[in-house]
């Protein structure tokens, strides 16, 4: 078993080094929309012929790609690149070259063991409605499954809090690699979950126990009101500007204008704002046909700016969501269908939407499993989704969503060099991923569960 | 049946008819299937690449590369297109079709529960399971207690009678548990056990009680036996489900299958079964089996485990997706099993894991969803491989099976298609592909 990385550990072996030394040495200022100085590459590399899966411009049967400064500064035919003198060179023949595989929605970095509740920061249930929850706060970022699911060449994630509750917080967009959280941290609060699935009413134990919102219209007149509640805050502090502003342009005057009073700041209504105004995104989860369309009247009533998520038992109204023009987050599509369903009715939704020119991304909704993401988008082929699209809903679909398909998402010079390097198919469950880059740099292939592995291998 | 008065749909009713007028048909004569024009894929002897499988009266009675079919036999081809044919897939390890009477979790010893009084053949979990490729499963008591009750084996025969989804003279098993979820269940009550002690003390003591119980028993049967003046006064003892049970195992009637997650507990399993001199048959989970692989090969006791699944709870920290492979390599034999609803549709993809993690071949990573699992159930004689004699337990996959893309096209059970990808009719509902 330690050969495994045979066919490259020797050449992967001098970039081996660790993330903190390198970042100790490399003290760069990149100022990116992506905020992500520290962590890159010391040397140009260039991985030479490989089958080069690009995603926005086919497949590159013999091809090199060229890695310089944390970017892919080349990508094309073996013969028609040219490779910068100083480059270290590895020979990827045989393997396959892959962007790195973007996981749209994880809780990683918000549990270690799941059972264990200390190890949980997963969703704060006080409240349902808890907009000013950051994720970004609770990122562990020296988690021991985010190496874990780096090996399998997920490169970037967004971090959602578990559902649980209506808004249950902020997401975080992450690369999976870095110094620590504020390197991993791609983009805070950017996007928020909006869940309504029944299972965000309180419900639960018995008619004593339960407490508002504990049914649907509840929860929909909590949500309604909160909005109303962000809006007049809106107002207040919008009129509170204005006289501010007229104050000081008064100050010489004659009837000089009082210094109004500040309204009482409100963290909560602050954090819908972004929201009410439509400059961020708003991840809509609903699973049944009433449910999604109940949530996307609420989204609409305020004119939030949304993508769909989970839709698992939506396939009556299809078609609904395909006129809706919104993203679809998938998944999970190993979720058992629910008593009136067909066998195959979750996994043959993604091949349903795509078909209807829906966008589809997937996710894990996992933090130990996200090293299995590629596995359902290649299992949904099985289920006619086309494979080029499958490998889209892990890659450049998911950067388009997230906002950073300039960034990340597919072989293309100027992007991020996140790169995959495994000896086949990246969607099939028996490829081996012998080495993943993350801005150019090769990180360890190393976890903890290799560590065990080696360790009992003895 | 009970699905049926819930559902209104014609269609349904109309698949249930041509599914029993199939059957009828099928149990009247003797029929001969040949499966053709299939990359035969045997579990046991390696693969055919153009290959025929012949099924005589619901048994695998030829397999080869070419079949001398007699002349104006009354035969029925199924051509599979060139498509990979493998055995049914075993999950010896599930808890379906229980209708969450999984845990008689009033009691940490419950060994005269019987699965199969709660055994719920209409439930649809079963014909998902079929859908991808299951065909026997072993259904067992939950983990709560540290002896459980006796599994049921069944066929994933859907739409048939519940006696005939029960898998005939199959060999008996018991759950034992261990770790966590005993501690957790009863330490909650303030009840024994809440530690890993108190685990293995209610275990032991169980067990004690059990030997007292079987001497009692063998010393009356012996006075019977004897027939001398003393038999006519003896008088039998109470008889005890519970201890019944127990003296099974200690008579090696029962086959013991252990829930079970870290490497010293299963050391304490092994001395505790030499202590009481029974054989333990599987551990099942066993995450931690790499790290004792030699004793479990030793002691010839099998795993039942996951591909990668881990970190769940602190006795799965440990877990890492190479343990199937390491295991097989120092000579355990080794399942992939489901215990979920989720698994069992696709336990192809995770068996393709082993060669993924620590490089299995296609044939072993095979064995692991089917003749392994079919020993740790005790019926390998019957199923798990394409081998003359065996039941015509077979799987027409559509694409190759140990990947991701791999999904069953047809399912047959004993002969008989349950299941076919181009009329999945069991199952349907108002929505209709496509739509």
């Amino acid at each position: 078993m330690k050969n495994q990385f045979s066919v490259l550990g020797s050449q992967f072996s001098a970039a081996d080094r660790s993330v903190r030394s390198t970042r100790a040495c490399l003290p760069l200022i990149l100022i990116l929309m992506l905020s992500t100085p520290a962590f890159t590459q010391a040397n140009p590399i260039a991985l030479k012929n490989a089958k080069l899966l690009t995603v926005t411009h086919g497949v590159i049967e013999n091809g090199t790609v060229v890695m310089q400064g944390g970017k892919i500064t080349a990508v094309g035919a073996a013969a028609s690149v040219t490779i910068p003198a100083n480059a270290q060179l590895i020979d990827a023949s045989g393997m396959t070259i892959y962007p790195g595989l973007i996981d749209s929605e994880t809780n990683l970095g918000l549990t270690e063991i799941s059972a264990e509740e200390m190890t949980n920061d997963l969703v704060e249930m006080s409240d349902e409605i808890m907009p000013h929850m950051h994720t970004a706060e609770a990122f562990h970022a020296e988690s021991a499954l985010i190496p874990v699911a780096r090996f399998n060449g997920i490169t970037n994630a967004i971090v959602a809090p578990a559902s649980g509750d209506t808004l249950p917080g902020q997401d975080s967009f992450i690369q999976l690699a870095g110094a620590n959280a504020s390197e991993m941290l791609l983009i805070r609060d950017n996007a928020m979950p909006l869940n309504f699935t029944g299972d965000e009413r309180r419900n639960k134990g018995g008619f004593e126990k339960r407490k508002f919102p504990s049914t649907r219209m509840g929860l929909a007149a909590q949500l309604r009101q909160a909005f109303i509640d962000a809006q007049d805050y809106k107002t207040k502090w919008t009129e509170y500007e204005r006289k501010k502003t007229e104050a000081a342009q008064s100050q010489n005057n004659k009837d000089k204008k009082p210094e109004p009073t500040p309204p009482k700041r409100d963290l909560k209504l602050e954090a819908l704002l972004p929201y009410l105004e439509g400059k961020k995104t708003i991840v809509l989860a609903a699973e049944s046909p009433s449910d999604l369309q109940t949530a996307v009247s609420l989204a609409n009533e305020f004119k939030l700016k949304f993508v769909l998520n989970h839709i698992a038992h939506s396939q009556p109204v299809l078609d609904y969501v395909a006129s809706l023009k919104v993203p679809v987050i998938v998944g999970p599509i190993y979720e058992s269908p629910k008593e009136d369903e067909r066998y195959d009715a979750v996994y043959s939704l993604p091949a349903q939407l795509q078909k209807r020119g829906v966008k589809i991304v997937f996710a894990s909704y996992d933090a130990h499993n996200v090293r299995n993401l590629p596995y359902q988008a290649g299992f949904a082929t099985a289920f006619g989704l086309p494979y080029e699209e499958a490998l889209k809903a892990i890659t450049l679909n998911a950067a388009e969503i997230w906002g950073v398909a300039d960034q990340l998402g597919s072989l293309d010079v100027g992007k991020t060099a996140n790169v995959v390097v495994a000896n086949g198919d990246p969607l099939d469950v028996k490829t081996d991923v012998k080495q993943v880059f993350i801005q150019g740099k090769a990180v360890p292939m190393t976890d903890r569960q290799t560590q065990l592995r080696d360790e009992y291998s003895k | 049946m009970r699905f049926m008065s819930k559902r209104k749909h014609p269609l349904l009713i109309l698949c249930l008819t041509i599914m029993s007028a199939l059957a009828s048909a099928q149990s009247a004569a003797p029929t001969d299937i040949i499966i053709r024009n299939a990359i035969v894929m045997t579990a046991t002897h390696g693969t055919i690449p153009n290959g025929s499988v012949w099924i005589r009266n619901g048994k695998i009675f030829a397999v080869g590369d070419t079949i001398n079919v007699p002349p104006n036999s009354n035969l029925t081809f199924i051509d599979a297109g060139g498509k990979y044919l493998t055995p049914g897939i075993i999950d010896s390890h599930s808890h379906i079709a229980l209708d969450d009477d999984v845990n008689e979790a009033t009691s940490p010893v419950t060994p005269q529960m019987m699965m199969k009084d709660a055994f719920d053949y209409q439930d649809k979990a079963i014909y998902r399971a079929l859908a991808g490729g299951v065909t026997t499963s072993l259904l067992l008591h939950g983990s709560a207690n540290m002896i459980g009750g006796q599994a049921v084996v069944i066929k994933h025969k859907y739409g048939a009678t519940r006696d005939e989804l029960l898998f005939p003279n199959a060999p008996r098993s018991i759950k034992f548990a261990s770790g966590e979820n005993p501690k957790r269940v009863y330490g909650s009550r303030d009840q024994l056990p809440s530690t890993r002690m108190g685990n293995f003390a209610v275990q032991r003591q169980a067990l004690v009680e059990a030997q007292d119980y079987m001497r009692e028993w063998d010393s009356y049967n012996e006075k019977i036996k004897r027939g001398d003046k003393d038999s006519k006064d003896a008088t039998p003892p109470k008889r005890d489900l519970k201890l019944e049970a127990l003296a099974d195992v200690l008579r090696g009637k029962l086959m013991v299958q252990i829930h079970i997650y870290r490497a010293d507990e299963m050391l304490t399993e092994i001395a505790m079964a030499k202590e009481f001199g029974y054989k333990i048959r599987a551990f099942h989970h066993a995450l931690e089996a790499y790290k004792v692989a030699d004793q479990l090969a030793a002691n010839n006791i099998a795993i039942a485990t996951f591909s990668d699944w881990w970190g769940y709870k602190q006795e799965a920290w440990d877990a890492i997706p190479w343990n199937a492979v390491m295991a097989m390599r120092k000579g355990v034999r080794v399942a992939i099993k489901s215990d979920s609803e989720d698994f069992n549709r696709r336990l192809n993809q995770e068996a393709a894991k082993a060669i993924r993690y620590g490089g299995a071949t296609e044939e072993e990573a095979l064995k692991m969803i089917t003749i392994n699992p079919a020993w740790i159930v005790g019926v390998d004689d019957r199923v798990g491989s394409i081998d003359v004699g065996k039941d015509a337990d077979l799987v027409i996959w559509d694409g190759y099976p140990l990947s991701s893309y791999g999904v069953p096209e047809k399912v047959l059970i004993d002969g008989e298609v349950y299941f076919d990808r181009q009329q999945p009719g069991l199952g349907t509902t108002h929505y209709k592909e496509g739509e």
